[in-house]
């Protein structure tokens, strides 16, 4: 037997020992439980640390790909991204890494992943006149995945689902390394079904949009984040105001999901907005002519 | 000369304990160590739960360390623990896509995009757009530049 042999039966064995083990407890590689106890297995899948989340993020954004083009105009995305980035630096996690992209469409709507990926539409862009109105809105989405709006979704699903009877299949099905011919091993990773189902419910969690007290936390810390990066306080205020003037329909998903003139959601977030006007700090910057040159001169015409 | 050994003990007490009081661990799976205060800076070193590393300073919540590879470069307080945390690594980054799962190099490199990816192209969803978006951010440098211009005059994002 040659040796390249031996470690391809060597790793056979890991993997038998990984899957077959009942007694161990605990877990393995990524969704293969060990353990018989349902608690040991409730416990393991359904925590969701930063790295899955950023995994999670990835794959809600390739699902908005899918539904929206991205615009790919670098220095229209660099202006978004530096100052979504200010205010992602005020937020309640300044040390995730945020990526900021713009999606092609006249829709007026925003979206955020778990993991920190925020998108905004042209159609959002065009309503603006004012980059601290970008800062509030960007503030809003960062503010959703700061506050981790969407775990508590994804969790409770997977909870769910954990408790079901079809639990242990889907743990079990899914193997993570495949050895290669002739014994190599080929470094290809196969999603377990359990992280499938997790990608579905974050997809499905992250674009069907929010409660209406989470949409109601985004706004107030979306406005904190925009003024603690020293922009005018209005910003979302101004924003909002404008959505309703121009009669935009509200989308099904995203940041206006519930927002509405006929809606309780849209005269709602207006008067909590002039609410905390009232008290808001004055004097904050709208960098008006920067967001001038920087988008209203550049936006592609409405096609 | 008992005079000077008591200096001596003195001095040696004073430098472990504040070598000790400048220990901190890593509480979370993994964390990215960075060359500037900000999530946006080039990475420097990463770190798992467990690891220990040594406080140089702090600056508005941020934590200026030296990681055991001797590389130095600033994380976010609240990814660090006074006392020590036991090591363990997430299922999911002991799945990540090498033969050398459990290791340092898998958890640097995390599960970057690969799962993701399946997942994109067993739904047909377009995995494009985040790799675009990925590439075409600003770096620290150019957030830096723009968070010390106002923007109330044109320019400052070029």
């Amino acid at each position: 037997m040659t040796a390249r042999a031996y470690s391809t039966l060597a790793l056979l064995l890991v993997l038998v020992a990984m899957v077959g083990c009942e007694t161990t407890g605990g877990s393995t590689a990524l969704g293969i439980m060990t353990g018989t106890n349902p608690e040991d297995i409730r416990g393991a899948v359904t925590d969701i640390d930063e790295p899955e989340e950023i995994e999670l993020g990835r794959a809600v954004a390739s699902a908005v790909g899918s539904r929206y083009t991205l615009l790919r105009d670098e220095p229209l995305t660099r202006y978004v991204a530096l100052v979504g980035n200010e205010v992602a630096l005020q937020s309640d996690r300044p040390d995730l890494r945020y990526y900021f992209g713009v999606l092609d469409t006249e829709e007026v709507n925003a979206f955020a992943t778990p993991g920190g990926y925020v998108f905004i539409t042209r159609g959002t862009l065009r309503l603006m006149r004012d980059e601290a109105t970008l800062a509030a809105v960007l503030g809003h989405e960062v503010g959703h995945v700061a506050l981790k709006h969407h775990l508590a979704a994804i969790k409770d699903q997977k909870q769910k689902a954990v408790g079901s009877g079809v639990t242990k299949s889907l743990i079990r099905i899914g193997s993570s390394f495949i050895p290669g011919v002739g014994g190599a091993v080929t470094s290809a990773v196969v999603n377990t079904p359990l992280l499938d189902l997790t990608m579905d419910v974050a997809v499905e969690a992250s674009l069907k949009g929010y409660s209406r007290d989470q949409e109601t936390e985004a706004d107030a810390v979306g406005v904190k984040y925009a003024t603690r990066a020293g922009y005018d306080a209005a910003g979302l205020r101004n924003f909002l105001g404008a959505v309703q003037d121009s009669g935009t329909q509200p989308a099904k998903a995203g940041f206006l999901a519930k927002l509405n003139s006929t809606h309780p959601g849209g005269p709602e977030r207006l008067k909590a907005q002039d609410d905390l006007l009232k008290t808001a700090p004055a004097g904050g910057r709208r960098a008006a002519p920067r967001f001038e040159q920087q988008v209203i001169a550049k936006l592609p015409p409405t096609r | 000369m008992k005079r000077t050994t008591i200096a001596i003990l003195l001095l040696v007490g004073v430098v472990a304990v504040s070598t000790a009081a400048e220990t901190r661990w890593v509480e979370r799976t993994k964390v990215d160590i960075r060359a500037g205060r900000g999530s946006f800076y080039e990475i420097v070193d990463t770190v798992i739960r467990g690891d220990q590393v040594e406080i140089l300073t702090t600056q508005d919540k941020w934590a200026s360390v030296r990681t055991k590879n001797a590389k130095t470069g600033w994380v976010y307080e609240a990814a660090l623990k006074a006392t020590p945390v036991q090591p363990g690594s997430s299922d999911f980054l002991k799945a990540a896509p090498s033969d050398v799962a459990t290791s340092r190099t898998a958890a640097s490199q995390g599960a970057k995009g690969i799962y993701a990816q399946n997942y994109a192209k067993q739904k047909g969803y377009d995995y494009g757009i985040v790799e675009w978006v990925e590439t075409h951010q600003p770096d620290g440098p150019q957030i830096e530049a723009f968070l010390k211009d106002p923007g109330e005059t044109a320019g400052g994002a070029r």
